[in-house]
């Protein structure tokens, strides 16, 4: 047989409850204290009894509590989890996790307010610690950020700058060809700092786009309907001419108008076609298609050679990448980005598949403004 | 007739006494932006430091609204938001109500406010340390969703909801204003509310406003605290009432 269990003494249980209770006027005047917290504070409870709420708080909580935990009070009832601070006879703090009820009449009236504190030393002490951690993250990724933005900058002065010089070399060089008497070696030369300058003007470009693209917030398109096949057409010649023993199958089957920016359309179909030439097989053609069907527009550029690994896959479209496969010396690793960012700006999407046998980039855009939507992938 | 709330709330503390006018008055309320359902994302900090913003949305909305001879009713801070308001657009109140006003509550030489900047440095801690039924998870639920109340009732304390860093803003913006400067310019007529017992706006504070401003009426209320809106209101209401 089990002893029978002790039973509960409630006027000790309010005493020395292993928490602080308080009852308070509407006027803010304490009517009545519990042991514990007496204890807390170092003064009997009737010398507590009569004083004001406000002499046992800090100041803060003094105007937390007439700014906010009052209001709160009279309008839903209740205030639970608010962190104050006691302060004691001596002007100690004792930190505290409170919470408040309403008593009232049975007409709504306001009868008197009870409060309950747990003292909460080392819970209070954690979550300073850990606001405390947050401001120092905050501040640091802060200046991260800002660094960022002044090396992003910096890149945008650099490539704007860098343009007027050469355009200089541009029209000294065209002047040279046209009006200077030359030798042959002098022509040979001239033709192969043409060839310089045009790929220091693509790089220069490219970094201008990718200043754009990450101060931006994403490329800034400017849409209108258009026939594309020119354009590409045109595209496609251009990759020709600069990879003359290269062979390209273009088939264009683009009947209807697409909603887009021609210029960066075109820059997208050229990034993607120059890098089938420096990444793909030499001695298999290069296919590029591109039709509409449907709501929708897709380009596609295929190239034959070896498989791009998985690992490889996940950061070709990021700036900078150049495939650890061979050093290429024909851009910055911005071509495939900013393909990504251009399809980004007209709602599509850049898919890519890589087999032993192809290796396949498509593109794919809404074809009209009805149906383009807002992309979620834009960057912030 | 507008009402606005103080820090530290939003305009639910004016719902009981705004139902009262609504026979007489055409009631506008709102909230200050980060405050109760306001769009927090038009906020910007550098905008928001003074209060002169705040003063600027107010007339925004008034103009908004073709108020004009429109009775500003302002709760503690707000009381000298509508004064600022005032001045920017003389046409829009013929009457201010100011409930709990003070033009600055740091002490100053031959001034005293009431406070010291220690110890509004201790409330800034409060803030920072108790969010009070903000939670930055699920905030932009909240505030984006008036039509789904039930996202906000899982936290704890649903009224007065403010996000924390504005929070922080605007007591900064609040307690460290001086607009004593600002009083004797105002021509509108106005009712300075003044509460027993105040430790936010104490009496000599009260009377300070109303020797300043031009024309003015003062009444001391019965109501203790610094918010007799919600603690009395039946005596706020019939001394606006008297007023207008």
């Amino acid at each position: 047989m089990s002893d029978s269990p002790p039973s509960e003494d409630l006027e000790d249980l309010y005493e020395t409850a292993p928490c602080g209770y308080l009852s308070v006027s509407p006027g803010g005047v304490i009517v009545k204290a519990n042991g514990t917290i007496a204890d807390w504070l170092g003064r009997p409870t009737a010398d507590l009894a009569g004083t004001s709420l406000h002499d046992i708080l800090g100041f803060g909580g003094r105007i937390a509590y007439e700014t906010h935990l009052a209001p709160l009070l009279r309008m839903q009832g209740h205030v639970h989890e608010i962190a104050l601070d006691l302060v004691t006879a001596n002007g100690e703090k004792v930190p505290t996790i409170a919470n408040a009820a309403e008593k009232r009449e049975k007409d709504g009236s306001h009868r008197f307010t009870r409060l309950t504190f747990f003292r909460a030393v080392d819970r209070r002490m954690y979550e300073r610690t850990l606001l405390n951690a947050r401001a120092k993250a905050e501040g640091e990724s802060d200046s991260y950020r800002k660094a960022a933005l002044l090396r992003e900058q910096f890149i945008a002065v650099l490539g704007h700058d860098l343009r007027n010089p050469l355009a200089a070399i541009a029209g000294g060089v065209h002047l040279l060809g046209r009006k200077e008497e030359l030798s042959e070696r002098g022509f040979a030369l001239l033709e192969e700092m043409k060839g310089s300058l045009e790929r220091a003007s693509a790089l220069v470009d490219d970094l201008l786009d990718l200043a754009r693209g990450s101060l931006g917030g994403g490329f800034a398109v400017e849409c209108t309907n258009v026939a594309l096949t020119p354009t590409l057409e045109q595209v496609v010649a251009e990759i020709r001419s600069i990879a003359p023993e290269r062979a390209i199958e273009a088939s264009l089957r683009v009947e209807e108008p697409v909603y887009c920016d021609r210029g960066r359309i075109a820059q997208l179909a050229s990034n993607l076609l120059a890098n089938a030439i420096t990444h793909g097989a030499a001695d298999h053609p290069i296919s590029f298609e591109a039709a509409t069907a449907g709501d929708l527009f897709t380009l596609s550029v295929a190239n034959a050679g070896a498989r791009i690994p998985e690992t490889v896959m996940e950061h070709l479209f990021q700036p900078f990448f150049r495939g650890a496969v061979r050093p290429s010396r024909n851009g910055l690793g911005l071509g495939l980005f900013i393909a990504a960012e251009i399809a980004k700006a007209h709602h599509g999407t850049i898919d890519l598949t890589s087999t032993e046998l192809e290796t396949r980039f498509t593109f794919t855009m809404p074809r009209s403004d009805l149906i383009a939507q807002p992309s979620n992938e834009r960057p912030q | 007739m507008m009402f606005a709330h103080g820090f530290g709330c939003d305009q639910t503390m004016w719902e009981t006494v705004a139902r009262n006018f609504e026979g007489e008055f055409r009631v506008v309320l709102f909230d200050y932006l980060g405050h109760g359902r306001s769009d927090a994302s038009a906020y910007s900090a550098e905008r928001y430091a003074s209060l002169d913003a705040y003063a600027e949305d107010v007339v925004a909305i008034g103009r908004a609204l073709d108020l004009e001879a429109a009775v500003f009713v302002g709760h503690s801070v707000s009381a000298m938001i509508g004064a600022l308001a005032s001045l920017k657009a003389p046409d829009m109140f013929s009457e201010l109500v100011m409930v709990g006003p003070s033009p600055r509550y740091i002490d100053d030489e031959g001034y005293r406010g009431g406070f010291s900047r220690e110890q509004i440095d201790e409330l800034l801690e409060f803030l920072a340390e108790n969010h009070l039924g903000w939670s930055a998870a699920m905030a932009p639920a909240i505030m984006g969703n008036a039509d789904r109340p039930e996202l906000g009732s899982r936290l704890e304390n649903s009224f007065c909801r403010t996000d924390p860093d504005i929070a922080r803003d605007f007591a900064r913006a609040t307690f460290l204003s001086d607009n004593r400067s600002d009083l004797g310019g105002i021509s509108t007529r106005t009712l300075v509310l003044q509460c027993s017992d105040d430790i936010i706006a104490p009496l000599a504070v009260g009377e300070y406003i109303h020797a300043a401003l031009p024309h003015s009426e003062f009444r001391l209320l019965q109501a203790t605290g610094h918010c007799p809106n919600l603690s009395a209101p039946e005596e706020v209401t019939a001394a606006i009432r008297e007023f207008v």
